[in-house]
């Protein structure tokens, strides 16, 4: 055997190991989802074939609503990238200069990441609760008792409820990222530039900011398709209600999938979610490669 | 040397693999059952459930019965998948009549017990099996029966001049409004979980329409756009707007509910009987069990949302088909039996008429005894993709978000 070939062989049966685990742990499923999809099935009988059924009528049935459920998710990647990420660049940039504290300050930033997100769940649920609730008790307490709401059982605050504390558990794991990325800035162009009278904040516009746009890039389509997919806090919190206000693509599929037994369509929406997902990804890359 | 250690080693190897087997070889005599149940160590039934096991231990020596408790909701998941799959299925499992247990019977996962039936029959009445029955063929056990119940605080209920709960529509909504002066919320209900405003929705449409009509809107048989559904939708929403209904209530689960009745914070708690033993023991003021009073008087008091639904069913891939039969029927007997003597629900199979039992499981056999038509829980009755849809029109009648009219029309077109 020639030593070319060989060495081919070599690799790929390196690889295969990864390959498999790749094909039997994500694209098999896609797969799969993909062809249910295209079936009618109750999770018990055999699947039936119906074509694009599910998919037409995943866009035009009133009860399934899924284009409610796409701005509400939409609507959280919007906040996301207006609220989560530059608050965590804020903090990055704040935490990257020399203060008091720091590595405290990181650690208690990023401990929301690391707690179960159904103890956080289960912390906001209590923090909500419209009778003994610590907001409730606090606006009451300052005299704002007409400002009380029962926050997560109102379809006018529902929403904006569940989508704080989704919110506040990233910030931190984004903070961390920025932070890594603005720690690998060269220190040289930050003197160079301190030493020519930039400020504080033009070294952090100009020089900064710039130097860290592929971590910013992650950043923005994690937080996108991570609004995409969001789903155990508003699950926990709400579980898509009061009367679906809440309900974003994975409560709608998981909803489908096991309280009404339609596995064809859980199936379609799981699709349409790769597919977003895939896009958004592509999106983003593609719009950070024209401002390069 | 090597040749020594070699020898030893392999007797060492022998001597172990005798051990590992030698258990095996006694335990060929054992037969293990497995049955899964909703039954977890905070359920009101899971004594009855231990104590029914090791009834039927002693009864049949060499079988062990492996008992496996889920969270309710987290069951529903659990057993749907595994009888999609059929893969690691136990040999008994408890079940929800009619819709719940009809796609696992459609879809060949459910044992039929008719024949082994004969044998109980006169113990359990023909009647109790209506909702295990699929094309006139039984494929379950059931045990207990549940009703929606109208409980009452009656100390709160006395200070606004009431000794009774108010036996007429007027009289209630008179009572409510008395509450309301007092400053006591009439109803505790939750709108987090849409089936328990559907125990509240669905005794208004009986007493509006009658049983029969409710039965064939939900066999599909009948239009839901019907003046007695429309009436009844009407009284519900006029519930909603005059806040007879505890304002926090969207926010609120079902168990926050019930504490809160327990703790004396609402006048009206309506739900399952299945209530009876939690509020029996634990109410600090005098509890009465009674039933909403009907919107149309042609309709008889006691038309009642309920029936047997508590069941137990054995598998088709079960390897010890007769031996699992024989425990979801002895089980099923123990377990109606005790709940009822406990005064956790009603019985399906003959009770001891000399049981001493609690009032409110009194009061509710009472009204079973009087009840003239019995309709399952809708969400019950239903298929699970209907049966959603359903709860979702409940859910947007609590909000306001559809009228009356809407509310039929809505189910008409989904429901078909």
């Amino acid at each position: 055997m020639n030593k070319p070939f060989r060495y081919k062989v070599n690799i790929f049966l390196f690889l295969l190991p990864a390959l498999l685990l790749f094909v039997g742990v994500l694209i098999a499923p896609i797969i799969m989802s993909t062809v249910y999809s295209f079936t009618e099935w109750n999770g018990f009988t055999t699947p039936e074939f119906i074509g694009f059924k599910n998919y037409v009528e995943l866009f035009t049935s009133r009860s399934i609503n899924i284009q409610r459920a796409l701005k509400n998710a939409f609507l959280l990647a919007i906040l996301s990238c207006c609220i989560q990420l530059p608050f965590a660049l804020w903090l990055a940039l704040r935490l990257s200069r020399p203060i008091k504290g720091k590595t405290a300050f990181l650690s208690i930033f990023f401990l929301p990441v690391l707690i179960s997100t159904v103890v956080i769940g289960q912390l906001w649920l209590k923090i909500y609760n419209p009778d003994y609730g610590v907001l409730n008790v606090f606006l009451r307490s300052i005299g704002l008792d007409n400002l009380t709401r029962i926050w997560l059982g109102d379809k006018k605050t529902a929403l904006g409820a569940a989508f704080v504390p989704i919110l506040w558990q990233y910030v931190g794991y984004h903070m961390l990222l920025m932070y890594a990325g603005i720690k690998g800035v060269p220190v040289e162009l930050t003197e160079a530039a301190m030493l020519d009278g930039c400020t504080q904040a033009q070294v952090s516009r100009y020089i900064i900011i710039p130097y860290i746009r592929p971590i910013l890039r992650v950043s923005v389509i994690f937080a996108i398709t991570g609004s995409l997919k969001s789903f155990d806090l508003i699950y926990v919190l709400t579980n898509g209600g009061p009367n679906h206000a809440t309900e974003v693509p994975s409560t709608l599929m998981i909803s489908m999938l096991f309280l009404r037994n339609r596995y064809g369509m859980g199936s379609t929406i799981a699709v349409m979610l790769i597919i977003l997902c895939f896009a958004f990804a592509l999106l983003i890359n593609m719009l950070f490669k024209e401002e390069k | 040397m090597k040749k020594r250690l070699a020898l030893l080693m392999a007797l060492v190897m022998m001597f172990s693999l005798c051990c590992f087997s030698a258990p095996a070889a006694f335990a060929d005599d054992e037969v293990t059952l497995t049955l899964w149940s909703i039954a977890t160590e905070s359920d009101s039934s899971h004594q009855a459930f231990v104590d029914g096991i090791a009834a039927f231990e002693a009864e049949h020596p060499g079988v062990k019965i492996e008992h496996v408790t889920t969270e309710n909701e987290a069951y529903k998941t659990k057993i749907k998948a595994a009888m999609s799959s059929g893969e690691g299925l136990p040999d008994i499992f408890f079940t929800w009549g009619m819709g719940f247990l009809g796609e696992f019977v459609n879809a060949g996962r459910v044992y039929c017990v008719d024949d082994d039936y004969a044998n109980y029959a006169d113990e359990l009445p023909e009647a109790m099996t209506v909702n295990v029955r699929y094309d006139g063929k039984m494929y379950g056990v059931p045990y207990t029966m549940s009703l929606v119940t109208l409980y009452a605080n009656m100390d709160l209920l006395a200070q606004v001049g009431y000794d009774d709960i108010p036996a007429t529509y007027e009289d209630m909504i008179d009572c409510c409004e008395a509450l309301k002066a007092a400053g006591i919320i009439p109803f505790g209900v939750s709108g987090k979980e849409l089936w328990c405003l559907s125990e509240y929705v669905e005794p208004l449409v009986i007493k509006s329409v009658g049983g029969q009509a409710l039965r064939d809107m939900y066999n599909g048989e009948a239009s839901w756009n019907n003046e007695g559904v429309v009436k009844a939708i009407e009284a519900f929403e006029g519930m909603v707007e005059n806040e007879y209904f505890d304002p926090s209530a969207a926010a609120l689960g079902n168990d926050e509910v019930k504490n809160n009745f327990i703790a004396g914070k609402y006048a009206f708690y309506q739900n399952g009987s299945w209530n009876n033993k939690d509020i029996g023991e634990q109410a600090q003021f005098n509890v009465k069990a009674g039933t909403f009073p009907v919107l149309d008087d042609s309709i008889p008091l006691y038309s009642m949302i309920g029936g047997p639904n508590n069941t137990l069913a054995v598998t088709e891939s079960s390897q010890n088909k007769e031996l699992a039969v024989e425990a979801a029927f002895f089980l099923a007997k123990f377990m109606s039996d005790a709940d009822y003597k406990s005064g956790a629900n009603l019985p399906c199979w003959a009770a001891d008429p000399d049981a001493e039992v609690n009032d409110l499981i009194q009061a509710a056999a009472d009204m079973a005894s009087k009840a003239e038509d019995m309709v399952l829980f809708g969400d019950n009755f239903l298929s699970a993709d209907a049966a959603n849809t359903y709860l979702d029109y409940i859910g947007l009648a609590y909000a306001g978000d559809v009228t009356p009219t809407e509310y039929v029309e809505g189910l008409d077109a989904d429901l078909g």
